[in-house]
């Protein structure tokens, strides 16, 4: 599914500029442990899987967008329309980061992109 | 080339700036992706660990032909029990550590599976962690 499909479909609401307009998304994960995040997302097999993927949570602090830069994730998802401060917007505009939020929680976002064919990531992912 | 960051308690704003410094040297020297993951995840994990648990400390970042070493060392006050902190799920972390995503106890174990080589030592004037990462392995081909 294109990004620019996922922002219209989840009427996200973006805090940086839509730099990655027609990437494609294949993958997600969501998490608000960002140790869980490293984990799975640091045994993935295939660097395209995580270029292809989004970030979901709902850690609006600049931990979230650490961790979407340790693991060279592109896009950060926020959920339940939660919003970033100022100083973690910046981080994400400095690093590359696209971030954005949707009004949907965190189990619906999931359910509905899993409906939409996006795959969830798990340990040892291959492509 | 060694470098050598300095590391702040309870600061999370600036907690992952060395991992990011870090990350964007071995970028820079076209470091194979897989291994430039396992290095930036155990260094952010490590780094963390330091922002949370302890006083403040400073970490180092050495680059040789053999390997990347990090280390980690802190002023204290120590890790009362290395083997049970090496358990997951292990947490003596407080709210403030959960409210930014981490202290679920995984910190020291994610270190040790992204590494080729840890050790901690620990007594009550401090901790250090030593991490390396061998070059030359199948990820780093």
């Amino acid at each position: 599914m294109k990004l620019s499909d996922i922002i219209k479909k989840y009427q996200c609401h973006l805090y940086t500029p839509e730099i990655y307009h027609d990437k494609e998304i294949t993958y997600a994960f969501c998490a608000d442990l960002m140790s869980d995040a490293l984990m799975v997302l640091n045994s993935v097999k295939d660097d395209r899987v995580l270029s292809e993927c989004l970030l979901i949570t709902g850690l609006t602090t600049n931990q979230s967008i650490r961790t979407a830069e340790m693991l060279d994730v592109d896009i950060v998802l926020l959920v339940r329309g939660k919003i970033p401060s100022l100083k973690v917007i910046d981080l994400a505009k400095e690093l590359g980061i696209m971030l954005m939020s949707t009004e949907y929680t965190m189990f619906n976002t999931s359910g509905m992109m899993y409906a939409d064919g996006i795959k969830g990531i798990i340990y040892n992912q291959q492509w | 080339m060694v470098r050598e960051y300095q590391i702040i308690a309870r600061n999370y704003d600036l907690a992952g700036r060395a991992s990011s410094d870090i990350k964007r040297t071995l970028k820079a020297m076209n470091v194979p992706w897989s291994f430039q993951k396992r290095v930036c995840a155990a260094s952010y994990e490590a780094e963390i660990n330091v922002v949370i648990h302890s006083v403040g400390g400073y970490a180092t970042f050495e680059v040789n032909d053999q390997a990347i070493i990090l280390d980690f060392y802190d002023d204290g006050p120590g890790i009362p029990n290395i083997e049970l902190a090496m358990t997951e799920g292990f947490s003596t972390a407080s709210e403030l550590d959960h409210a930014n995503g981490f202290g679920a106890g995984m910190g020291l174990p994610n270190m040790k599976r992204s590494s080729d080589l840890m050790t901690v030592t620990s007594d009550h004037e401090g901790t250090h962690v030593h991490l390396v990462f061998l070059r030359g392995k199948a990820d780093e081909k």
